[in-house]
């Protein structure tokens, strides 16, 4: 394809493969090696640019997306200032993160400075949380983003629907042919991952991310409707969500790092149906329901039947995921999340628990729980359910309930994270302790 | 004068990195070079039988080299010659290299390593190290009589301590652009590397060729922590081949997944502690037996277990010591050099087992440690005894000043979910290379002046973030008399920079710092006169004046050692640091979080403070990574964790509040006091961080690394009830 963005304020065009990787259109067609690549999969952060204001990894971005959009390097001299600040305060030794991680400081700066909010040490450690560095401990490198100065800058985000002549009908069009080896392209973090490494072979691979009809976060009467190709950075930041669905916002701030965050979909963590997805969990005890599209028409879906098995689920080859529902909390209901890593970012979740419970006269009216990285799907507790519903919570059935779910429901498995044994026990563990806190037995420590 | 020493140098380095204009290895631009690849053995032993090459590809389109190819020995020349370029027949890992691959761009070299498999016999392999019979090193210390003293010792403590192995997960994976021979017949390789003169030798060797024509220059290299010491030798000479065989420029960049799979990591250890002690805490007599799992070949095996074993005794006086060390052969992925060199491996053991007999005996940790630390007059196991610049006392009153951790109620009982604990360690590092190694070694640099009346530095130490080249302008300029820009740093390049000794073994600033120094402060005799200093210079080289000093390391007088006996100055000085580590461990899911990290630290003088913080506070974030979170292992000969999503390192929220407490007890033979650095952080995080937890759940973990799993199986088994 032909591709026409602009790259440091320069207008840029050449004849690309569409899923070519930015990182590569950078480095490779267009000399600007100040981008790095560290890991090839969205880990290690060395290869973050700004597009359209957003700091990404530019080893997980297809160029096809950037058609049209403003791309930041390291070479732009908008990082000067923050630069120096490395330079001052040692945040820069071997030197390979360090364009990353300017490139993510300024990110950061400016959104403070959108916001109205102090940078400050914690703040610039959630931020930073997806560049990693070997050398320096990150103590210089927290010094160097706080003594940093930027200038605010309006976020300038295009509108995406102007990114392309996409209509859904189209893509549902191209979708009528798609067979199994087809692949939807939204977020790209996982998918061009899967590519590259050879673990996914696609005969076809169809681009949805400029789809406006996919997008949006809309209120109605007796729930909520977010758009599939809404991403986790958009909706831990979203007013409704925060409000209304807390424990959505929490659980994605803890998908990856910030430049995963601002690719990943929600359509995407649903559509692959890994079993550690970190949404997924959440979205089961919400009582989330899925509505796909074809031309055929649309249907919609509880979560629990659209999930059916190891990274499958029930959508057809043709259709497409449109959005998610979520049904208004009655009043009363308290939810839970908790993710349990390999380490605090950036990682991969060995447990995932999720609970949502409604209270009456201290007896439990109504209770969903559910558990990822346990058995083959993110699952439903049906057993800690059983255990709690119409009873009045105590200590005692708190455990029982915990337990219940860790021996009837998980069957989790060894893997190169975790192991089936620390799995089952962490399950029971976490689910006692939010059971009391969401019970009110125990006060909740934060 | 001193100005720069002690000050806040700005990095010459720095400008280009925080722009991106630095170049690494594969950002030099070469229009013409072609990539090249591996084919691997994907078995951990066995014989090559044949190559098998899918039809469907059209091998025109690339260049292969096998063993036939190598023009010289098809070996990789490190200390010993048995490791081969190229399997020709018998493998012994995994990742073991069998055939070479270039093409002109990558989509090429990947469906060409594609269609070619290699058709192999297997054979039985040894992965276990405690079965295996292949001892590629055997080190005997001892010290009185330990086995008579443990025999007769009332209290006797035996504890067997293990770590696994670690990655040291430079950013910038391994990679090198290598040339075909020019019209002079000089082959030129770009890497990403720590010692240039390793790389040129094992070069002379794989393509026959003498120094004049092997010129090795170091690209930006985007960290090292030792890995990229002995691996570019392996790297450059396939490229090399490659290139020779094409005759065209060839670059080798390892991505991720390649560089886990094949590159040397940390060497798993084994440590047996049987320590007697008097009730007071008196260390009477300690037999430590250390093992180390070497991997397929010897390569830095014997000097990885000499260090380690010259520290497992720790920094602690004991008149009665026997340390018998063995480094193995097994067929894991050969295993390196790695920031401590078996130290952190033995440092670990040693603090561990204090603690257990601190726990033992009902004394405070820390009390354990005064009672026992070396002072002046000591002798360690080797049986050196300390003359000078021993930071014990110093570092021991300041982290107390700082921590108070002398009045933590250690392992007293704990309540709530999250569980709170503090730990102790306390540690030295010899700097320099071991015993006779800089007496041996020779390192060499050079000083001259140019007409312009600066000073150029010629080197081959390296900077991989470190900070060589701020810490070289500043020993020379306040040497010299001279203002830092005065000074300019030739390339790491051998030929343009004599051999300095490889950038590794802490020995950069105290021994190749030191000659520089000398070689300044001589120079700067020979300039005389008063003002500023360029003008004079000039003025002395346009009168004629000896313009150039080529200088060679001599170890300090008075320094002895016993290489066959193992006796002796084992190291000029010893860098000397505490930590403690403060966690908090989640007793439903046992995650660990590393709240803080104090560290105090004797370093003889910091020749740039700032920079010496970020070392230690680097290095000690991989030791919390040792410690808890880093986690390496290997099913039948291959490692697992082969992408960066599971071999995981430290984020930000992973890292620590660090406070990093510099104390100077100077050095009189190294540069204005200098010592080492590098290495020694890695040294103490782990057992801190044990030791914290130990505090926190009151079990003694003993080994690395110390994951949510490994503590709840401890848990459990002190507390049955909770079992579900």
């Amino acid at each position: 394809m032909k591709l026409e963005f602009e790259v440091n304020g320069e207008r840029r065009e050449l004849e690309v493969d569409p899923l070519r990787r930015l990182l590569d259109v950078l480095r490779d067609d267009l000399g600007l090696t100040g981008t790095k690549e560290g890991c090839g999969e969205g880990e290690c952060g060395a290869c973050t640019v700004l597009v359209d204001g957003v700091a990404v990894n530019s080893c997980l971005v297809p160029a096809c997306q950037t058609a049209g959009a403003r791309v930041e390097t390291i070479e732009s001299r908008d990082f000067e200032s923050v630069g120096q600040a490395f330079l001052d305060e040692g945040g820069a030794q071997c030197g390979i993160c360090t364009p990353g991680m300017i490139v993510m400081t300024r990110a950061w700066l400016e959104e403070c400075a959108r916001n109205g909010a102090k940078p400050d040490e914690s703040g610039a450690r959630g931020a930073l949380a997806g560049n990693l560095c070997r050398c320096t401990g990150y103590g210089a490198i927290l010094r160097s983003a706080l003594c940093a100065r930027v200038a605010a800058k309006s976020a300038a985000r295009p509108a995406e629907a102007s990114k392309g002549s996409q209509s859904l009908r189209s893509v549902l069009e191209a979708l009528k042919s798609a067979d199994e080896s087809t692949r939807v392209i939204a977020g790209g973090t996982d998918l061009m991952v899967e590519l590259r490494t050879g673990r996914t072979r696609a005969s076809r691979v169809i681009d949805i991310r400029g789809l406006a009809e996919l997008r949006g976060v809309r209120a109605e009467s007796d729930g909520l409707r977010i758009g599939a190709l809404e991403c986790c950075a958009d909706l831990r930041r979203s007013t409704v969500v925060r409000e209304r669905f807390d424990v959505l916002a929490r659980a994605c701030a803890e998908v990856g790092a910030e430049q995963i965050q601002a690719r990943a979909t929600l359509g995407g963590n649903l559509g692959t149906a890994s079993p550690a997805a970190d949404l997924t969990p959440v979205l089961l005890a919400l009582d989330a329901r899925v509505r796909l599209v074809s031309l055929d028409g649309a249907r919609e879906l509880a979560l629990d039947e659209f999930l059916i098995g190891y990274r499958r689920t029930a959508r057809r080859p043709d259709e497409l995921i449109e959005s998610i529902w979520l049904p208004w909390p009655a009043p009363g209901t308290r939810c839970a999340f908790r993710k349990v890593g390999t380490r605090r970012a950036q990682s991969i979740s060995k447990l995932v628990v999720a609970l949502s419970v409604r209270l009456e006269s201290n007896v439990v009216r109504e209770v969903r729980a559910s558990a990822g990285a346990v058995a083959p799907r993110t699952i439903r507790l049906r057993a800690l359910e059983r255990e709690l519903n119409q009873r009045e919570p105590s200590r005692e059935l708190c455990r029982r309930a915990a337990r219940a779910a860790a021996l009837e429901d998980a069957t989790p498995i060894d893997d190169v994270r975790s192991s089936a044994s620390y799995r089952r026990h962490a399950l029971a563990r976490t689910l006692e302790t939010l059971l009391l806190e969401l019970t009110g037995i125990e006060a909740c420590p934060s | 004068m001193q100005r720069s020493v002690g000050g806040k140098l700005a990095r010459p380095d720095g400008p280009d990195k925080v722009s991106g204009r630095a170049l690494y290895v594969a950002d030099l631009r070469e229009p013409g070079a072609w990539v090249g690849g591996v084919v691997r053995a994907s078995l951990p032993r066995g014989v090559v039988r044949n190559f098998e090459f899918d039809a469907g590809f059209d091998f025109t389109r690339v260049v292969l080299a096998g063993p036939a190819d190598v023009p010289g020995a098809n070996v990789v020349s490190m200390i010993l010659e048995d490791q081969p370029l190229l399997a020709a027949q018998q493998f012994e890992h995994f990742a073991e290299p069998l055939l070479l691959v270039a093409a002109p761009d990558e989509p090429t070299l990947k469906a060409a390593l594609a269609a070619i498999r290699p058709v192999l016999a297997p054979l039985e392999p040894v992965l276990d190290p405690r079965a295996s019979e292949r001892v590629f090193k055997r080190i005997t210390i001892s010290k009185g009589d330990a086995l008579a003293e443990l025999a007769r010792a009332a209290i006797v403590l035996d504890n067997e301590y293990e770590t696994a192995s670690q990655e040291q997960m430079y950013i910038e994976t391994q990679g090198v652009l290598a040339y075909p021979p020019d019209e002079r017949g000089v082959v030129t390789v770009h890497g990403s590397l720590q010692c240039p003169y390793y790389v040129q030798k094992a070069l002379m060797r794989a393509l026959a060729l003498t120094p004049e024509r092997v010129r090795v220059i170091q690209a930006a290299t985007g960290g090292g922590f030792g890995g990229k010491e002995d691996y570019p030798s392996i790297l450059a000479a396939h490229a090399a081949v490659l290139a020779r065989k094409c005759g065209r420029p060839v670059r080798m960049v390892h991505e991720r997944h390649e560089d886990l799979l094949a590159t040397p990591k940390r060497h798993p250890s084994i440590v047996r502690h049987r320590t007697a002690v008097a009730s007071d805490g008196r260390l009477l007599a300690q037999h430590i037996e250390v093992l180390f799992d070497g991997g397929a070949y010897t390569t830095l095996s014997p000097v990885v277990l000499s260090r380690g074993c010259i520290h497992a005794a720790g920094p602690y006086k004991c008149e009665h010591v026997l340390i018998e060390g063995r480094a193995v052969a097994t067929n894991h992925v050969p295993y390196g050099a790695f920031r401590g060199f078996g130290a952190p491996q033995t440092c670990f053991a040693v603090e561990r087992q204090m603690d257990a007999i601190a726990a033992r005996l009902g004394l405070h940790p820390l009390e354990l440690r005064r009672r026992n630390m070396l002072r002046a007059g000591d002798s360690t196991a080797t049986g050196q005894v300390l003359r000078t610049s021993v930071g014990a006392e110093p570092v021991m009153e300041r982290i107390v000043a700082s921590t108070r951790f002398d009045e933590h109620d250690w392992r007293a009982p704990r309540t709530g979910r999250v569980r709170r604990g503090r730990g102790f360690s306390f540690f030295f590092h010899g700097a320099g290379f071991t015993g006779a190694g800089e007496a041996m070694l020779k390192a060499r640099i050079a000083v001259e002046l140019t007409r312009e009346g600066l000073a150029l530095v010629r080197t081959a130490s390296t900077e991989f973030g470190q900070g060589t080249l701020t810490m070289f302008k500043a020993i020379a300029s306040d040497a010299l008399g001279a203002s830092p820009q005065d000074v300019e740093l030739a390339p790491a390049d051998t030929f343009e920079a004599p051999n300095s000794g490889p950038t590794v073994a802490s020995r950069t600033c105290m021994i190749v710092g030191g000659l520089l120094a000398r070689s300044c402060r001589e120079l700067a005799q020979r300039i005389g006169g008063e003002g500023e200093f360029r003008a004079r210079a000039k003025a002395f080289v346009a009168r004629g004046g000896d313009a150039r000093i080529e200088a060679t390391y001599h170890s300090p007088a008075g320094l002895e050692w016993d290489d066959e006996r193992y006796r002796g100055d084992a190291y000029p000085a010893y860098g000397w640091a505490a930590d403690v580590a403060e966690v908090e461990v989640d007793l439903d899911t046992f995650e660990v979080r590393v709240t803080k990290l104090t560290s105090a630290v004797d370093c003889g003088k910091a020749i740039q403070p700032q920079m010496v913080v970020g070392q230690f506070e680097g290095g000690t974030l991989q030791a919390v990574g040792f410690a808890h979170l880093e986690v390496v292992t290997s099913r039948d000969g291959r490692v697992q964790q082969d992408r960066m999503a599971t071999c995981i390192i430290p984020t930000t929220l992973d890292a620590p509040q660090f406070e990093t407490e510099l104390v100077e007890v100077p050095f009189e033979h190294g540069p204005f006091g200098a010592k080492g650095i590098g290495e020694m952080p890695m040294d103490g995080g782990a057992p801190a961080v044990l030791s914290a937890i130990e505090d926190a759940l009151g079990v003694h973990v003993t080994r690395t690394p110390a994951t949510a799993e490994h503590l709840m199986e401890l848990w459990l088994a002190a507390h049955p009830q909770e079992r579900l």
